[in-house]
Formats: C-alpha cells, sequence, structure tokens
C-alpha cells in the first residue's frame, strides 16, 4: 500500500510496551562486546569504567528499548547478564 | 494465394486501384477528393482511381472486390483514414478478392491531412495528392507475402489481484484456462477490500468481496502469486515468458492463522492496510478476511535479520511449526498467451496542499482513513472517532475535488467515485449517528449512474447540507482541535466560515506510481494523466496497442467497482476469443537477408534487440530466426551494404516515398519517419483532436524509429528536402525494447555529419514522442516551420552535394 501514512495508530493504547529490567553482572564481562553487538534495539553500549577483569563492560542506554528477546543472555559466554519482565514480576 | 503468386510484380504488368474516400465530410470538408482522384489517375501504374463517400461501407468495399477482378487490379490504394483503423478492413476486402493482404496500402488523408489542416482546403488537396503519390509509389513497390501462424498458449498472467484482477481470473479460470494471479501485496483484495459500504446500493463491501477472494484462492485453474512482482516480460502474443519474483513470506502454508504468535510478537508497526490508524506487530495479517489466510513476517521490523535468530517467540508460539526464517526469494516462469493488466490506482496524497493542513491538523483526514474508520473492521471498531481526542464528532464536513478536477496539482481529471463515495458516507454518519451535522463542500455533485441519483436525494433528505464552493482553506483551532473551513459560497456568492468537528478530503485516484515499471514490460502507453492508454477509445476500450494485453479496472482509468468488474470480465473475454482460437497469426514483417552481398560484419547481430540474428561464421552470412524477431527492421537500417531489408518496409519503398515527397517543392517539406506504435500513433491523436499544424509535413510510416536508415535521411536531403523529422517512442518505451537507442545513435552520427559539412544541423530534427502526445507532435511541426523559411536555396543545394552519395545504389 503506497499511501503516506500521517496519522499516529489509534489503538497504540492497547499495545503494552515490554517492561524490561536488565541486569548486569559487571565484574563478570570480560569485554567481549557480544551483547552490544548482537541486541537488535541497540540497548546497550561499551562503558568508560573498568571493571575487575580490566575490561570496559556494557552499560544501558535506554531499558525502555528492550523487548526482551533475551538474545545477550544467550550469547554472553560469561553468563554476565540477563533480562527480567517486570510485568511477571509481581507473582502475577 | 496461389492467385497472387501467379499476379506477382515480375510476370504482370503493375495495375493499381486508387480509392479516394470523402469520409462524410471529415476528409471532403477540408480536401477536394475528385481533384485528388483525379491526380491519382495521372500517377505511374494506376488504372483506375475513383473518390467514394465512404470507402469502408460494404458497398464500396464490394466496388473494390469487384474491381480487382474485373480490372485485373494486382495492387490496391485506399486514400482515407489511418491504417491503425482501417487497414485489417480494406486487407480484409483484398484477401477475399484473391489478392495477397500484402499488396495494399494506405494513405492516411484524414487524421494527418484533412482533420490537422481544416481551414486550408488548397494546402491539404495538394498534400492529400502528395500523400497518395507515396501510397501507389509504395505500392508499385509490395511484394505479396505469406503470414506465420503461431500457437498461442491457453494460460493468461493477471497482475494485481484487486477486484478487476479477481473477476478476470474467475472468469477465465471458468471458462477453463489456467490462471497466473499476480498480487504485490500479501494479500488479494486490493482497493475493495478496505471500503467500508459500497455505493449506491450500501453493500458491505468486504462482504460481497470477501467470497470471491476466498475463490480465487481455491479454484483449481488459479495459481495465487501474492508478495509478488512481475519482474521481466518476453516475447509477443500468444507466447509471453513472464518472470514472476515471489519474495518470501517467512511463514508457510501450513498456518491456521490463530494468531498466536501475533501475541509474543514484540515489534509493532503502523499497519499499512488500515492507513496507519492501528497497529501491526512484525508478524501479521493484513486483515481478517485475506487470502492466502497465512500470515507473513516484515523483515524490515524483525528483530531477526541476515538469518541470526535472534526473538524466537513467534516460532515458539507456533503449534505447527509454520515459521521458517530460512524461506529464500524464488522465481517462477510462467509462459502464458495473453496478460491483463489490473495493476490499479494510487489515492491522491493531499499533503501538498498547505491550505487544507492535512499531515499537521490531526482532525482533518482523508476519505480512505474515514473508510478504515467507519468500518467494523477497523482501528476504531466502526466507530466514528477524530484522532485528535477519540471522540465522535458532531458536526462533519466532507471537501470534494481533492486532488481532482485542478491544474493547481495538475490532475485535471474527474476520479469518477469520489462524489457518490462522500455522499455514501455521509449517509453511513447519519445511519449510526443522526444528530450529526454534515457539510459537503463540492464544485458539481456529478450522480450520473444508475441509482445514484436516488442516494444523492436520500442524503439532502436526510439534512446533509451541499454547499458550493470548495473551502480555500482550513484552519485549526489550536484549544480543542475542531477546524474552521473558510471559502465562498458560489451559489450564494456569501462568504463562509463553517467551524466543524472534523473534515473529510474527498481525495482522488491517480496513476499507480509504479505504473511505470509495467508500461516498460509490456510496451504500454499511457495517457496524459498517467493510465494506460486503451488501442481505441471507443470500440477497442479494454485492449492495449501491444497484442494479447487487455487492461481491467482502474490501470485503464479512474472508475467504480461495478464498471472495473465488467471491465474486467470484458478483458477475459477479449483475452478468451484469442486463446480459443488457439492460433494467431504474426505480420510478415520479418527481415530478408541477401547471403550475397553479407560481408559477416555482424553490426545487425549487435543491434537486434530480439537477439534473432545470428552470425554464421563458416557461411560467412548472417541467419534470421524468424519465430523470435520482433519486426522493428533495425538491423536493416544497421546494414551498410544492403544485405538486409525488411518485408513491408523495404529499403526500395522507402526510398519510393522519399522521392515521391522530394519531387516538387521539397525545399518546402518536412519528411517525418513515425514509428507505428508511439509517434505515427500520436500524430494521429493530434488528428482526432483536430490540432492544427503547418501542411507541410509527410509522414512516412515505418514499424519503428529503429528502421530510419541514415541512408533514408541522406536521401531526403540530397533530394532538396528543407527538413527531415525522425520521431519514435519515448527511450525506455520503445516497442522493440530498445530498438529507438539505435536511432538516436543513428540521429546523432547525422547531426555530426552535417555540422562537420557546415550544415545547419536544426534541419534534422529527432522527437520522442507517445501515442498520447499528439499536441507534443503538432507543436514540434509549428516549430519548425521557422527553421525551413530560414533554410537559404544554397543551404539546400549545398545539402544536395554533402548528401549526394545517397542518391545512388537504389
Amino acid at each position: 500500500m503506497p499511501e503516506r501514512i500521517r496519522h499516529a495508530p489509534l489503538d497504540r493504547e492497547k499495545v503494552k510496551p515490554a517492561n524490561a529490567e536488565i541486569h548486569l553482572f559487571k565484574d563478570e564481562c570480560k569485554g567481549c562486546d557480544y551483547c552490544i553487538e548482537f541486541c537488535p534495539k541497540k540497548v546497550l553500549e561499551e562503558s568508560d569504567e573498568i571493571n575487575a577483569r580490566g575490561v570496559h563492560p556494557p552499560k544501558i542506554v535506554d531499558e525502555s528499548k528492550c523487548v526482551i528477546c533475551s538474545f545477550c543472555t544467550a550469547v554472553c559466554p560469561d553468563f554476565a547478564i540477563f533480562v527480567v519482565d517486570k510485568s511477571n514480576k509481581g507473582g502475577k | 494465394m496461389a492467385e497472387s503468386k501467379e499476379s506477382g510484380p515480375k510476370q504482370d504488368p503493375i495495375r493499381i486501384g486508387v480509392y479516394v474516400c470523402h469520409c462524410g465530410l471529415n476528409i471532403a470538408g477540408s480536401v477536394d477528393c475528385a481533384e485528388v482522384a483525379k491526380f491519382a489517375a495521372t500517377l505511374p501504374h494506376v488504372v483506375l482511381a475513383q473518390d467514394n463517400r465512404y470507402t469502408c461501407s460494404d458497398q464500396s468495399q464490394a466496388g473494390i472486390k469487384k474491381d480487382i477482378k474485373e480490372h485485373r487490379l494486382n495492387r490496391v490504394v485506399v486514400a482515407s483514414c489511418s491504417p491503425r483503423l482501417h487497414e485489417p478492413t480494406f486487407r480484409k476486402a483484398c484477401e477475399e478478392a484473391g489478392l495477397n493482404k500484402y499488396l495494399f496500402e494506405m494513405a492516411n488523408i484524414r487524421e494527418h491531412c484533412s482533420w490537422v489542416h481544416l481551414y486550408d482546403r488548397e494546402a491539404a488537396t495538394a498534400k492529400a495528392k502528395d500523400l497518395v503519390k507515396m501510397a501507389v509509389a509504395k505500392a508499385a513497390l509490395l511484394e505479396p507475402a505469406e503470414e506465420v501462424e503461431v500457437p498461442i498458449a491457453r494460460k493468461t498472467l493477471v497482475i494485481g489481484g484487486g477486484v478487476a484482477g479477481i473477476q478476470a481470473a474467475l472468469d477465465l479460470a471458468d471458462t477453463g484456462y489456467k490462471v497466473y494471479l499476480v498480487e504485490k501485496e500479501p494479500s488479494i483484495g486490493g482497493m475493495m477490500a478496505r471500503i467500508d459500504k459500497t455505493f449506491p446500493t450500501m453493500d458491505c463491501s468486504i462482504c460481497i468481496l470477501a467470497p470471491k477472494m476466498s475463490d480465487a484462492g481455491h479454484h483449481p485453474n488459479i495459481e495465487l502469486f501474492t508478495n509478488s512482482e512481475v519482474v521481466e516480460v518476453r516475447g509477443y502474443i500468444g507466447n509471453f515468458h513472464a518472470k514472476v519474483l515471489k519474495k518470501p513470506r517467512y511463514v508457510i502454508k501450513d498456518c491456521t492463522a490463530c494468531g498466536e504468535c501475533v501475541k509474543v510478537c514484540p515489534v509493532i508497526a503502523p499497519n499499512e492496510f488500515d492507513v496507519g490508524l492501528a497497529i501491526r506487530h512484525a508478524i501479521y495479517t493484513p486483515f481478517a478476511q485475506a487470502v492466502p489466510s497465512t500470515y507473513i513476517i516484515d523483515m524490515n521490523l524483525c528483530l531477526n535479520k541476515e538469518g541470526v535468530i535472534v526473538c524466537d517467540k513467534c516460532i515458539k508460539a507456533c503449534e505447527r511449526q509454520a515459521i521458517k526464517f530460512e524461506m529464500k526469494p524464488e522465481t517462477e516462469e510462467p509462459e502464458v498467451g495473453t496478460i491483463i493488466v489490473a495493476t490499479g490506482a494510487d489515492v491522491f496524497d493531499p499533503s501538498g496542499l498547505p491550505n487544507y493542513g492535512y499531515g499537521r491538523f490531526p482532525n482533518v483526514i482523508t476519505s480512505l482513513e474515514f473508510e478504515r474508520l467507519i468500518n467494523a473492521g477497523g482501528p476504531s471498531g466502526g466507530h466514528l472517532i477524530r484522532p485528535s481526542d477519540m471522540q465522535i464528532p458532531k458536526r462533519v464536513a466532507f471537501i470534494q475535488c481533492v486532488g481532482s478536477r485542478s491544474d493547481r496539482n495538475s490532475r485535471l481529471y474527474c476520479s469518477n467515485v469520489c462524489c457518490m463515495n462522500t455522499i455514501k458516507d455521509s449517509l453511513l454518519i447519519k445511519e449510526h449517528w443522526p444528530d450529526t451535522e454534515i457539510y459537503v463542500f463540492y464544485i458539481d455533485i456529478r450522480a450520473y449512474g444508475k441509482g445514484f441519483e436516488d442516494l444523492y436525494q436520500r442524503a439532502r433528505k436526510e439534512g446533509v447540507i451541499f454547499i458550493r464552493g470548495l473551502p480555500a482553506e482550513i484552519v485549526e483551532n489550536k484549544k480543542n482541535h475542531n477546524v474552521w473551513l473558510i471559502g465562498e459560497n458560489t451559489l450564494q456568492k456569501k462568504l463562509y466560515k463553517i467551524d466543524v468537528d472534523m473534515t473529510i478530503l474527498s481525495i482522488g485516484l491517480e496513476a499507480r506510481k509504479d505504473s511505470e515499471i509495467i508500461q516498460r514490460l509490456l510496451t504500454l502507453s499511457r495517457n496524459q494523466d498517467g493510465f494506460f492508454l486503451e488501442a481505441h477509445p471507443k470500440l477497442r476500450p479494454v485492449d492495449a496497442a501491444t497484442g494479447g494485453v487487455f487492461f481491467a479496472g482502474c490501470a485503464e482509468s479512474p472508475k467504480d467497482i461495478k464498471d472495473s468488474v465488467t471491465q474486467a470480465s470484458a478483458a477475459a473475454a477479449r483475452a478468451g476469443i484469442l486463446m480459443a482460437k488457439g492460433k494467431v497469426t504474426v505480420e510478415a514483417i520479418t527481415p530478408i537477408a541477401y547471403a550475397e552481398k553479407c560481408k559477416a560484419c555482424g553490426l545487425c547481430v549487435k543491434v537486434c534487440p530480439y537477439n534473432a540474428i545470428t552470425l554464421n561464421k563458416d557461411l560467412k552470412r548472417v541467419e534470421i530466426i524468424e519465430a523470435a524477431c520482433g519486426g522493428c527492421g533495425t538491423c536493416a537500417a544497421e546494414c551498410n551494404f544492403g544485405a538486409l531489408t525488411q518485408k513491408h518496409f523495404t529499403d526500395e519503398q522507402i526510398i519510393a516515398q522519399i522521392d515521391a515527397v522530394t519531387e516538387h517543392d521539397a525545399e518546402k517539406k518536412i519528411v517525418a519517419f513515425c514509428c507505428n506504435w508511439c509517434s505515427y500513433a500520436g500524430a494521429d491523436f493530434a488528428g482526432v483532436s483536430r490540432m492544427q499544424y503547418p501542411p507541410n509535413v509527410r509522414i512516412i510510416r515505418t514499424m519503428c524509429s529503429g528502421r530510419v536508415a541514415p541512408k533514408f535521411v541522406e536521401r531526403a536531403f540530397a533530394r532538396g528536402a528543407a527538413t527531415v523529422l525522425v520521431t519514435g517512442c519515448h527511450l525506455g518505451d520503445c516497442h522493440y525494447i530498445n530498438a529507438n537507442y539505435q536511432t538516436q545513435k543513428r540521429v546523432e552520427a547525422l547531426w555530426k555529419k552535417m555540422e562537420q559539412n557546415g550544415l545547419n544541423k536544426e534541419r534534422l530534427q529527432l522527437l520522442w514522442a507517445s501515442a498520447a502526445e499528439g499536441e507534443r507532435f503538432a507543436s514540434k511541426i509549428r516549430e519548425m516551420k521557422p527553421i525551413i523559411e530560414n533554410v537559404k536555396p544554397e543551404e539546400i543545394d549545398k545539402a544536395k552535394k554533402v548528401f549526394e552519395k545517397a542518391l545512388g545504389g537504389s
């Protein structure tokens, strides 16, 4: 459909944004940057700090952009990152 | 056709019969036909010349047949209308009298003479004489030819799966032909699927379309390619080879459309089907009734790129395991006999009209967005709400002719459907919310169809207020996002400023932005509005000029559903007629090679657009594959040794025409070469539209401008012609793939030669004009008048000398 879209979707309220909480074990990180490289939403970025292993661990740029695909967890060789869905938290 | 062979030119003396047609007053009004006939009688080989009121009438045709027998005519020339109109009629008459149809020639003294020189009887008569002389000169050299019959593949390619495409496909499939239905979008249904109700009966649009969509999806004779595009078409009538690119859906047919995948998909985007008023996910189906119902993944949106599965939520959710990220684009290559173009139309984008504020004011929407809003399957569940605050509007205005009938956005045509669509929409609002105040601002209300006026009267009775005079401007109230419409009521001559909650712009239809692709693939023409041009506006309204191609729906012009369906059935019937016959004759206009002259240089092999010529290195000559030849004649124009010529358009015949034009007063004339498909048709169009231009042009018809050999142009100059005009289809639109690039190359070489020899290169003009560009042709002729007037006799003599060589050899 070639029409230009000029109005925001009316039912956008219906879709709840993913409610992600990203956990990093910074000192476990060996600075391979896989999580930064593979994140489809570009949520992570290399930080300036230096961790116990002497590398720059990632930092979170914008947690709200995370869609909880958990690919970062899957690719991390050191089990240093995982994501939880906050909307599942309170025992729902 | 044993008889015609006996009467071949070598045995018998040539006996030509000339018939000059009055065409009522169409020709006789500006041309002295009796005088032309008298002149024709004096021409060499002419044994009979007469003028008739209507040469195409049964009586006159019977007369021609009688004369062929009684006067032993072995060539017939009719001077009347365009050969594009009546050549088949007279060829048939000749055949019936036992004369090979290739021994017939036509002089176009209506479209190219009487109609374009309405007020200059003397000049028109002189021109008509010249045209007859040219035709007679060519006729004397005509040769009988036999046509090749080729079988027609009993299959059809339908491009576009809107209601027109669906109807055409179903009609043909029910007749028993195999149909390939190609749709660009993920689902068939087109524009009709997006509309809520249809006028004038207020039927639910998708309710009447969905069964047809489903029929098309399940028909054993229909193969459906959705999310697919036609990327290549080669071949000719009866034998088209198409290439269809099937883009991957990433979901296989096992999908049950349960929708579990959508629930888990984390990415969202506006749904194009709802004009962005609703959201969809990366895995989606555009609408509930979609055919095929298989879901599709939008790879621009999906997180999984380049084969890396980052997110597997849909895969996990799909019980049938129907999601396959490894799917790749595929190409299908159907071989079909006929093609139906049902590509539909786009809607006008009103963002370009700043005075209406569309895109800036949330409560100014288009009629297409309105259809989605009022539709129960749409984002608001059928509740008319305004986008700014989701409230039901109390006062609504419709503005007509947004993107139609206006030269401000260069869309001068009426879009045909918007008046009735608005009336229907206003009644829909009244049905659900009777207290809504509705204003309709219009230029004219065009309720021309069956039941349309009733609906209009009903809307008026229901209290819809019609105001003549479109608003000049829309201004938004920043506080509550209401809008003021400011303009003049042209019936009352009063200014108005009306405050409404929401405004709907009734947008027009326009030619699809991607029409150009189909145009090039199938070598079609488009009119000035961008819609595809039919072969004849009255009598062949669904045929394209390209054989075996037909139109259905809005691709040809804006039309409503009923007209689209009618045209689709007509197109299916026209395609069916061809396929029922099972074979088609191909015009005998392929090249002839004279092996003894061939130097095996291979130039013709290079220029052939169809790769129909091969070089036989052992025998040192070229060989022609007739079945592959398209008949443009560019090979004959390229050959420097006279070893190739085109049947029915031989060098001798064209030179005879040039010589006939330049015999007298050459220094005042334009020798014009026009290609059959675009510029000759364009010149015809100028005639039909009665565009007046100077009478000094003499048109020689070739199939393609690529046939125009440099020696033809040189010969015209050598014989003292003031100017030469070479015309053809626009570059890229050539009916013979790319043969007109050769034309350009040759004309440029000629220009260079003229410059080097100190000649004014303006005397050779090149024009690209489509079949719809009559005015372009006419204004070129007008433009060339001062050039002719400024050519000095010494320049003519100089050109004669420079091109002297061209006079020899024939």
